[in-house]
């Protein structure tokens, strides 16, 4: 068995552990970046469709194309890269994380004095929103059939209905169509969308798929394979309601019901939790309240855009190395999102002592809100304020804190709104 | 008895049927049974007519009512239609591949004879066996005198040695049933009583603290337990799969996707068996058809009992709470001493996760896994407070099971009174799991009596009860796995990453002595796609696994046989109107 | 009126069309795009498509493409069933063009990632392929 030493293990390497390790590595820290998939790029090399990197680069990639280049960067930079290999077992030793590694060479304990985890999310599973009925063929996440038909080839439903609004099963509207398949409607639970309006756009109005908003699948039924299922309208609380059951024949249901951050090793490692984003508590450079372990991209809270993705993974690796480089010690104040206002707001603390003087926050609203002003106050004190036109849940914001407009003597820095317009949003 | 007693006590019993249930129900007698015919309003008349004739002096209920509007479908049956089987001569046929049936047949190898079962889905273990809790009962549960207490209690002791022969994990985790002060009075003494005549070791009453040391992650709102540490705990089909697979080592045979047709019984003997696969010449055929019990008893000429299914759902919570709990946690239900089915609780499964339920629900269905949502949020209100810490949140799946109970609630352990090589394991409910291999012991010995009336039955000398199993990495020490990895590289290859299970374990579960080919098959035996994210990220990886070892199109591959296809059709080839 | 959501970037602008007046007036975009998008969207609405493409490579069975443009988006459906005839047997590499001129539409569909990726990366035991094994 193997024993080896690094400064920086970086767990997962879509865009946001490739972005986390091209930092540390440039940051000067002996780097290695771990992949349990046989590939670089995560999830992204399943996402055909354009849109990504507007911010980073410009252009609307697709998802190959996207990693593709941070691909092609990894190979430039000769980062020690291990596919293929797995995290069995992760443990504090003092100051330093231990990983056990898991690959066909065999068991590697791997001594590691920063991780950063950029392990992304899974997705949310029928059972995990109650759908009852019988368990045939025929029922998969989003991403699985995006998978069975991007990468191996294959329509896994040839008449479908798919559950939840949210972007990845917009695409996979699109997708299915594009490539022969029946797609009966979207039904989403909520009043509102979950995905941007643009797919809401491209990927439904153009095709003429309907979106059936406050309607869920309640029910499968199928002996082998799905036959149908049974949909029911739902109140505000998002019970279905007796009697507006509907039956439609079909041969696949699938779910894009909610994302969530994948965070087994944090947790693994003792690193206290956000119930909220169901990431790590951090702060502005993705350092949990574990020293020396830093989170990024998904696993620190589901983001829509992967120029973000990147960009937190950028200051994870590079605030790594710089901890490896000299420790010091963090001041953290906390940052309180306004609950009535906001779903969530990170990071959780701000490090007052970092070296950067800025300090990016992500957000996203509770409800949607039309013209906003979302400000940063330390105490009496306005630290920032941006005004927006408008706020959806589904569209995560970013704003930049200037920490030397931070008084010194504050205890915590809110975050909320300043005068709300709540303005209907017409269809 | 004469037989116009008996006609008397038929009558009685159809009085009171048509004064508590329905008028238009008739009785008569046979087989030494009593028949219940005629036409009801619903299900819940049927079991109720049906436990009501239960108990009075006949061998059996045959319960033949049937619900107005109301058409049962028929067993789920294989496609396959061949005759790979026909002409077969066999000494034994065990119709039916559960743990009952599996665990008969690995006895019977003990002996020198041909054995063969049958099984009509495409795996072992596909429904009561791998669809309970995986508890190995301490039998304080069942009516003194029954077998169920016989079984239970006798077949718990066994599992030590079965289980270390047969390469299962398995835990003595022990289990408490936590009561209220009200009921202390009561139930205590009930309890140790029950303990004492059905010969229940390890059983103690224990105080609120002694509880807590024990399981200090349970609720402070119950006031004395009821110990009893000869509970165990158990991966329930990968026991019936393991003794298979040993039963299949010392040359017994099996036929999956195999179903009984129909009997040729001549002069109270049964000479054939015809199948979906050909037609078969048993010596001895044994009855270990669980749901479906009653029907193979009817083709042999032998019914005496109905099966009413009784469906129990089971929910599953993450593995990360795991550590929480380690005995089985119950609350006992006020009527428990007089009821037929446990009062459900959490337990800690083999596997690490927590495990909460089953329920009890009467419904006509035999086949039928659908789950409802009320009983789910009921489950989860009701038991989810034993241990604080648990969370609705942490649910990753739920699915039910159907209990094939008889309406005298026992089993049935015997040679068939009317068919002289005839033996029927049927009825097994719970402790099913727990009475096994008690129950295998015994229908082998009846089995081998049957069939040295026609044959010489010896030893087999090369019998040998040890079965090797797939290696489980995660059970191992670093140091083994690393070198288990030196010598299988495919160990390191890990697939399911929920579970932490590799592309070698999925390989070995596909090459195992009986062969098998859909997704729930692998997954039985190696429990991929068992974890929280419920397979959206492995069953891509186990599929391609499947299509490379096969040497099959990605497209064949089936969730669980039959028309269970995966996949619809490649991309490229799907052309719709436009 | 008119309302259109702008699919050019994340933001998805609700974007309002009065084309009762000329010139229309456009109201509700946050950047110029937005109005050029309105206006083509009205007139000649076109699209990106992206898919996949088999390959001859029996461990890498697609390979991801898009067009280099926007096309018509009434010429989708002929452009998708285009580029499911294709059957691509070389290692493609990103941007290569794959169809010149894809559908009668003028534009050209290229590859978006390396096939020699693809096949290193998704062999089924992680050994990696090399070109003409």
């Amino acid at each position: 068995m193997i024993v080896r030493n690094v400064d920086i293990a970086v767990l997962g390497a879509g865009p946001a552990g490739m972005a986390a390790a091209l930092a540390a590595a440039r940051g000067g820290a002996d780097t290695v970046l771990i992949e349990r998939e046989n590939h670089l790029g995560g999830i992204l090399k399943q996402c055909v469709h354009d849109g990504f990197g507007l911010l980073r680069f410009g252009e609307m990639l697709s998802g190959p194309e996207y990693a593709g280049r941070f691909v092609h960067m990894v190979r430039e930079a000769g980062l020690a890269v291990l596919t293929s290999t797995f995290v069995a077992e992760a443990r504090r030793d003092g100051d330093e994380s231990v990983l056990m590694l898991v690959d066909r060479g065999g068991v590697t304990e791997l001594h590691a004095k920063a991780v950063v985890l950029a392990t992304g999310c899974r997705e949310r599973s029928a059972r995990q929103v109650m759908i009852q009925g019988t368990r045939p063929a025929g029922v998969m996440t989003a991403g699985a059939a995006q998978y069975y038909v991007n990468v191996l080839g294959y329509l896994p439903t040839t008449r479908c209905v798919i559950l939840g609004s949210g972007d990845i099963g917009l695409i996979m509207a699109r997708r299915l169509t594009l490539e022969g398949a029946e797609v009966l409607g979207v039904f989403e639970a909520k009043p509102t969308p979950s995905g941007l309006s643009r797919n809401i756009a491209q990927c439904l109005d153009d095709f003429g798929i309907q979106l059936h908003l406050s309607r869920t699948v309640t029910r499968i039924f199928g002996d082998d394979r799905v036959e149908a299922v049974e949909t029911a309208a739902v109140d505000e609380k998002m019970r279905p309601v007796a009697g507006t059951e509907e039956r439609l024949s079909c041969d696949g249901v699938i779910l894009s019901v909610g994302l969530i951050p994948e965070n087994e090793v944090a947790e693994a490692l003792g690193v206290p939790m956000d119930s909220v984003t169901r990431g790590p508590l951090m702060d502005q450079n993705g350092q949990t309240q574990v020293p020396g372990i830093f989170v990024c991209g998904n696993a620190s809270h589901v983001n829509d855009l992967v120029d973000y993705v990147t960009e937190s993974g950028e200051r994870a690796g590079a605030a790594a190395a710089a901890l490896v480089a000299g420790h010091r010690t963090r001041r953290l104040l906390p940052l309180i999102a306004d609950s009535t206002v906001l779903l969530y707001a990170v990071p959780q603390f701000v490090d007052m002592d970092a070296p950067e003087s800025g300090a990016v926050v992500y957000f996203r609203s509770r409800e949607e809100l039309g013209v906003t002003v979302v400000q940063v106050t330390a105490g009496e004190e306005t630290v920032t304020c941006h005004r927006y036109q408008h706020l959806r849940p589904p569209e995560m914001e970013r704003l930049e804190i200037d920490l030397s407009r931070i008084p010194s003597d504050v205890t915590s820095l809110n975050i909320g709104t300043e005068s709300v317009a709540v303005a209907e949003v017409k269809s | 008895m004469c037989g116009v007693e008996m006609s008397r006590r038929s009558q009685r019993i159809q009085q009171r049927l048509q004064q508590q249930v329905k008028p238009n129900i008739s009785c008569r007698e046979g087989h030494d049974s009593i028949i219940l015919e005629g036409v009801v309003d619903n299900w819940a008349q049927v079991v109720r007519a049906g436990k009501l004739a239960a108990h009075e002096g006949y061998k059996g209920v045959v319960n033949r009512l049937a619900v107005e509007g109301l058409t049962l479908p028929p067993p789920r049956s294989p496609k396959l239609k061949d005759t790979a089987l026909d002409g077969l001569h066999v000494d034994v046929l065990i119709v039916g591949g559960g743990v009952t049936g599996c665990a008969v047949a690995r006895e019977l190898t003990r002996k020198n004879i041909v054995v063969m079962l049958i099984e009509k889905e495409d795996d072992l273990a596909t429904h009561a066996s791998s669809r309970n809790n995986g508890m190995i009962h301490p039998g304080i549960e069942p009516h003194p005198g029954t077998r169920r207490a016989h079984f239970n209690v006798r077949g718990n002791a066994m599992y030590d040695t079965v289980a270390a022969e047969l390469a299962v994990p398995f835990t003595r985790c022990g289990s408490l049933i936590l009561y209220q002060e009200r009921w202390e009075r009561f139930l205590g003494p009930l309890f140790m009583a029950r303990a004492r005549q059905n010969g229940v070791p390890g059983v103690h009453l224990v105080n609120r603290n002694e509880a807590l040391a024990l399981e200090p992650h349970l609720t402070r709102d119950f006031s004395g337990a009821l110990h009893m540490s000869s509970t165990g705990i158990i991966s329930p089909y990968l026991l019936t799969i393991a003794y298979a697979e040993n039963a299949v080592r010392n040359s017994a045979r099996v036929s999956l996707e195999t179903m009984v047709v129909d009997m040729k019984v001549r002069e109270g003997r049964i000479t054939a068996v015809r199948t979906n696969r050909g037609t078969l010449f048993p010596r001895v055929v044994v009855n270990a058809a669980g749901i479906y019990a009653d029907a193979v008893a009817d083709m042999a000429g032998d019914q005496f009992f109905t099966i009413h299914p009784r469906k129990g759902e089971i929910i599953i919570l993450d593995r990360k709470k795991g550590h929480l709990i380690s005995h089985v946690i119950a609350k006992p239900r006020l009527l428990q001493v007089k009821s037929d089915t446990k009062g459900g609780g959490v337990n800690r499964t083999i596997d690490g996760n927590i495990l909460v339920g089953p329920n009890a629900v009467e419904q006509p269905f035999r086949e039928d896994y659908s789950t409802d949502r009320d009983h789910i949020e009921l489950m989860l209100r009701r038991y989810l407070p034993l241990v604080p810490e648990l969370s609705p949140t942490d649910l990753i799946t739920y699915f039910a099971g159907t209990r094939p109970a008889t309406y005298e609630e026992d089993f049935i352990v015997e040679r068939s009174q009317y068919v002289r090589n005839l033996v029927h394991a049927a009825g097994i409910q719970s402790p099913g799991l727990a009475s096994a291999p008690a129950i295998a012991e015994e229908v082998a010995r009846l089995t081998v009596n049957a069939l040295g009336e026609v044959t010489q039955v010896g030893d087999n000398p090369t019998f040998d009860g040890h079965r090797q199993g797939i290696p489980e990495p995660e059970r191992m020490t670093w140091k083994e796995r690393d070198a288990l990895i030196q010598s299988r590289p495919d160990y390191g290859v890990i697939v399911c990453r929920c579970e932490g299970i590799s592309k070698g374990q999925v390989v070995d579960a596909l090459r195992s002595p009986i062969s098998v080919t859909s997704l729930d098959a692998v997954k039985r035996r190696v429990r991929v796609g068992m974890g929280r994210c419920q397979g959206g990220f492995c069953t891509p990886q186990v599929l391609r696994i499947i299509g490379e070892q096969n040497g099959e199109q990605l497209a064949t591959i089936t969730k669980k046989g039959g028309d269970s296809f995966i996949l619809a059709a490649e991309t490229k080839t799907v052309r719709r109107g436009s | 009126m008119r309302k259109l959501t702008c699919i050019v970037c994340p933001n998805g602008c609700s974007i309002h069309v009065n084309q009762d007046v000329d010139p229309w007036n456009i109201v509700g975009n946050l950047c110029p795009r937005g109005i050029d998008f309105a206006r083509k969207e009205l007139t000649n609405p076109t699209r990106t498509v992206c898919s996949t493409v088999r390959t001859s490579f029996a461990t890498v069975r697609r390979l991801p493409v898009r067009t280099r443009g926007e096309v018509p988006l009434a010429s989708v459906r002929s452009v998708m069933s285009e580029i499911s005839r294709l059957v691509v047997d070389r290692e493609a590499r990103t941007g290569d063009t794959l169809i010149e001129n894809v559908a009668g539409t003028g534009v050209a569909v290229v590859a978006t990632a390396d096939l020699a990726d693809l096949i290193e990366w998704e062999d089924c035991d992680g050994r990696p392929i090399c070109s003409g094994d």
